[in-house]
């Protein structure tokens, strides 16, 4: 165990010895990797505050629930009682004269509705729910359009329903682009390492002589490569601040002129985990691919 | 300890360098190697390395057959083994002490272990005051003593040394001798390969000849 630690410590330690002998390479590939993270970690960012946006909009998401004229006045009542439970946040009868009214007002149909020989609207209620995530407003719709008496239960959620689709294509191309981008960042890796292996060919030929095993002339670049991610992920977190530090104040102006108080929020902790972890596994697998291969060139198999 | 049976070398090209080669080492026996240049002495050091394998026969180590030896066992075998090689094999990145020190960092010794075994052995060699120096600014005959400190600073079982006195002038090559038959007297099993004649007669032991890849015992 003690021999194990000494042994992996002396492993980062000669990693760090061989990125600071080339400090500029590594800072270059840093950078690579960095601009190679940050195009899906971005657009995971731009997602994610456009999902807290849709959240935020005044406009609430609401069932319009339309009574059957027939309905005979215990179901109402029974109507009635079911939405005052807790699931309800806000329930409001429009009578039908109201509606009436209101429609008059509003679409300016007066001259319409003054012709109609009767009321053809029903009673309603507007339902607003407690919880308005996209399935429980469907389940609550289907749920109260089964109450006796109701003849319609209509969800007004066509806006959030187009944006939640276009959010999870959104989050779909993240994934896609995540995906390409980690065998990017491992072939970056793997190919800073392979120029590492070739530059210690020596070393590694002399330590094979007098009894390093494979693993532990690889460890150093296995940590190397991992060390090298991590630089990337930290440079990709510094172009994503500057590119939300630029965008701050055109964003907070644009929401100004909709009477919002928007602003774009910082990625949180578990984010920055994945920016930074993320790159320093897959620099370690491509680092594993590249010097197992390399390896190989160094001193071919007997 | 080591044995050979029918052993043929031949390189890639064809050239054979041993032909039929049949030898016992003892368990602390002190072997010098002679014969021409090019008549197989690296050769033979190699193959009992697993640095070579053998075309023919069958050379085995400890009771091990070192040609058959999986690839990951044989950094085990050579951790056993003191090597000073014909061309030192020192690396020019790092300065005196840490190329004596490699040999331990391999076998996970701890480093201020290391670093004090690393010293005695520099001291015997007589490099103590160079133990910062980088090996490139070295003389030949330094490089070789550095060489031999990396060899011996694992206390190895069996010391395989190749012309370990080739650039030393004989008062230096009197000491290296001294230090092998030292070793030699505390049970180490040593096989040099040399032409110094002045140290097989000093040192005694037994002297296998080699000519063209053909083993003869000389008297
Ligand atoms: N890797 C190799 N490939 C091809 N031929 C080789 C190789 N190594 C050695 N030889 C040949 O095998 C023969 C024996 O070489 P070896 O190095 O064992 O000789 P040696 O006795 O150590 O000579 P010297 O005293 O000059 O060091 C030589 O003819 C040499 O050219
Ligand atoms: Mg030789």
């Amino acid at each position: 165990m003690r021999t194990w630690l000494r042994h992996q410590l002396g492993a980062l330690q000669s990693a760090l010895t061989r990125l600071a002998a080339q400090p500029v390479a590594a800072l270059l590939t840093a950078l690579a990797m960095g601009v190679a993270i940050s195009l899906p970690a971005g657009l995971y960012l731009a997602l994610d505050n456009l999902g807290r946006l849709a959240g935020s909009l005044p406009a609430q998401p609401e069932i319009s629930l339309f009574l059957d004229p027939a309905a005979p006045p215990g179901a109402r009542q029974a109507i009635e009682a079911r939405l005052k439970r807790p699931d309800i946040a806000h329930a409001r009868l429009v009578g039908r004269d109201e509606a009436l009214a209101a429609l008059a007002a509003a679409q300016d149909l007066g001259d319409v509705v003054a012709g109609l020989p009767e009321n053809p609207l029903p009673d309603a209620w507007i339902v607003q729910p407690q919880d308005t995530s996209r399935a429980a407003l469907a389940r609550l719709a289907r749920a109260l359009g089964k109450l006796p008496g109701v003849s319609e239960a209509r969800l007004d959620s066509a806006w959030a329903e187009r944006l939640a689709a276009l959010i999870a294509i959104g989050h779909t191309v993240v994934w896609l682009l995540a995906a390409l981008f980690a065998v990017a960042l491992a072939a970056i890796a793997g190919n800073a390492i392979r120029a590492q292996v070739l530059a210690r060919r020596d070393e590694i030929q002399v330590s094979r002589l007098i009894g390093a095993t494979d693993r532990h002339i690889r460890r150093p670049f296995l940590y190397l490569g991992a060390i090298q991610g991590l630089l990337g992920g930290l440079a990709a977190a510094g172009v994503l601040s500057i590119a939300g530090w630029v965008l701050q104040e055109p964003v907070a102006r644009l929401a100004g002129l909709y009477g919002s108080t928007f602003h774009l929020a910082p990625p949180g902790l578990p984010e920055l985990a994945v920016v930074l972890g993320l790159p320093a596994v897959f620099g370690w697998l491509g680092a594993w691919t590249s010097v197992a291969r390399s390896l190989r060139q160094v001193e071919p198999p007997r | 300890m080591i044995q050979f049976s029918q052993v043929t070398k031949r390189y890639p090209g064809g050239h054979e360098a041993l032909a039929d080669v049949d030898l016992v080492i003892e368990k602390g026996e002190l072997v010098f190697l002679t014969g021409h240049s090019g008549a197989g002495k690296s050769t033979l050091l190699k193959l009992i390395a697993a640095i070579e394998r053998p075309t023919r026969g069958v050379v085995t180590v400890s009771g091990q057959n070192v040609g058959r030896l999986p690839q990951r066992a044989i950094p085990y075998l050579r951790r056993n083994i003191g090597l000073v090689f014909q061309d030192h094999k020192l690396l020019f990145d790092r300065n005196a002490i840490e190329n004596v020190v490699l040999p331990l960092d391999i076998a996970g010794v701890d480093r201020r272990e290391s670093l004090k075994r690393a010293r005695a052995v520099l001291d015997k060699v007589g490099l103590l005051a160079r133990e910062k120096a980088n090996p490139i600014s070295l003389s030949g005959g330094e490089q070789q003593r550095l060489c031999i400190a990396r060899a011996l600073v694992s206390r190895p079982a069996l010391l395989l040394a190749d012309e370990p006195t080739g650039n030393l002038d004989a008062g230096y090559a009197a000491d290296i001798m001294a230090m092998f038959r030292d070793f030699h007297q505390v049970g180490t099993t040593l096989v040099i390969a040399t032409h110094d004649e002045r140290a097989i007669t000093a040192l005694g032991g037994r002297t296998l000849h080699l000519d063209h890849g053909r083993v003869g015992e000389a008297a």
